[in-house]
């Protein structure tokens, strides 16, 4: 059953695509530590809502130029599909360790000089199984230039036992190897770093059972 | 010559080419091969059947202790892992594999200081290991210690002056640690990662940047400047070029591929 709410002031919605992509590149490097940029196609003003993400590296996260490289490219494909950047999410390749590293909180301020609500995503290794109950993920909010935790309750995730369902199939099926990052785009130019392809297949996965991906 | 003796020398020539073919036959190393990759994918039971056959042929190997000491470590048993360990390395101190495993444990754990304490003595020894080389120069980008990776991917130039990925990695450091000196240094090894291989995206784009960078900065005199836009220039026309050709030849391969399916 779909429901719908206005999302409040300070809230967080993060959309099945955008967790769905996160999950699958943190599963396509188990070794290595990734990120990405969380994007909305959404106005700017009030809520946050998270519809889309963009799997940026895989290798040397602190290193300047990919990544000033690939901000750039992004900034400039947003303005052209009338999206925003407006966070950005790591997962660390020591699964005991979820906490942002200084590089995640470099491009997080950055982020958030554009963004006043900016979020920052940590997702937790440790917690990363198919059945987990709660999506593996610890947000963080901008409040005084500190990022400090955000409220577990102002976060939306809407059916999750769906959205992981779909993020189970498609690791099993194989079909994460479709999945193209930035790092992955640099090493052969012809593969699509927007993910269309991928896109559809989970927009047609998800379809039945959520009304807005 | 009796009977008795026909039949010792054929039994003789006969085991003779069993072991000639037992040693030639690669099946242990594909042992060896499968259990790591288990390990990889959790599958703690292949694993285990895997060493436990290893263990049955070679008896007090110390190839097989360090699989056993990897099988540990994948289930996070990090202080039994390390005695096994020490206790290969009791018996040969200079093996190295021993050594570098203990290294990993600690960047298991997240203790990347002490691993890069080890691993730096590590290197005091077994100078010529660029393998170590290049897990050092990691753990000091992920430590945000660029002059100390800059020094590690020298030394891993210097022995390999023909791999391009060590000149722009080492490029990206310098660029990352910023300042006109770092960026011009970065923008030549740029250029002779290029010259190594000319398609390297990465190299390609960090010359743009690299060249924009000096060129924009107040602190270069015109002609320094107008030699930076030219590099730049060029690097851009390198990229264009590069993405059209890479289209084209992906198009014309989905193309043949429908064509075929008609055929």
């Amino acid at each position: 059953m779909s429901w719908r709410r206005w999302l409040a002031m300070g809230e967080v919605e993060l959309s099945c695509l955008a967790y769905v992509k996160m999950y699958l590149h943190a599963c396509l490097f188990p070794r290595c530590s990734v990120n990405g940029l969380l994007l909305s196609s959404s106005p700017a003003g009030g809520a946050v809502c998270v519809t889309d993400c963009v799997p940026l590296l895989h290798t040397h996260l602190p290193l300047a130029p990919i990544t000033q490289l690939a901000l750039t490219q992004v900034d400039v494909w947003c303005a052209q599909t009338q999206q925003r950047i407006v966070g950005y999410y790591q997962a660390n390749a020591c699964v005991s360790d979820s906490s942002p590293t200084p590089c995640a909180l470099k491009i997080a301020d950055k982020i958030a000089e554009q963004c006043n609500n900016a979020v920052l995503l940590m997702i937790d290794g440790g917690k990363m199984s198919p059945d987990y109950r709660v999506p593996p993920i610890v947000m963080y909010e901008r409040k005084d230039t500190r990022w400090t935790l955000k409220d577990k309750h102002t976060i939306m995730l809407r059916q999750w036992e769906e959205t992981r369902d779909i993020a189970s199939q498609l690791l099993d099926s194989g079909d994460h190897s479709l999945l193209v990052d930035f790092d992955s785009h640099l090493d052969d130019i012809t593969r699509d770093w927007t993910n269309q392809k991928l896109n559809a297949k989970i927009a047609e996965l998800a379809s039945p059972a959520n009304g807005n991906v | 010559m009796s009977i008795d003796h026909v039949l010792m020398f054929r039994l003789t020539l006969y085991w003779n080419i069993k072991t000639v073919l037992f040693l030639l036959c690669p099946v242990w190393i594909i042992y060896e091969q499968v259990m790591i990759a288990a390990l990889d994918c959790s599958r703690d039971d292949l694993a285990w059947t895997c060493l436990q056959e290893l263990k049955r042929q070679f008896p007090g190997s110390q190839r097989v202790k360090r699989l056993a000491g990897m099988r540990l470590e994948a289930l996070e048993k990090y202080e039994d892992a390390s005695k096994q360990y020490d206790s290969i390395l009791q018996d040969d101190p200079t093996n190295t594999a021993a050594r570098k495993r203990k290294i990993s444990i600690l960047k298991a754990q997240g203790k990347s200081v002490e691993a890069i304490r080890e691993l730096n003595e590590y290197l005091e020894q077994f100078v010529g290991d660029q393998e170590a080389w290049h897990e050092l120069s990691e753990l000091y980008i992920n430590e945000h210690d660029y002059g100390k990776a800059a020094f590690c991917l020298e030394e891993l130039m210097m022995t390999n002056p023909h791999n391009h990925l060590y000149c722009e990695q080492y490029a990206e450091v310098k660029y990352t640690q910023g300042g006109l000196e770092n960026l011009e240094l970065s923008r030549k090894y740029f250029a002779q990662a290029l010259k190594l291989n000319n398609r390297n995206m990465r190299a390609l784009f960090g010359l743009y940047m690299s060249a924009s960078h000096i060129a924009a900065s107040p602190k270069v005199n015109a002609t320094v400047k107008k030699a930076n836009v030219k590099y730049a220039a060029w690097a851009t026309n390198q990229i264009n070029r590069a993405y059209q050709v890479r289209y084209a030849s992906s198009k014309r391969n989905e193309m043949d591929s429908t064509f075929q399916g008609d055929d």
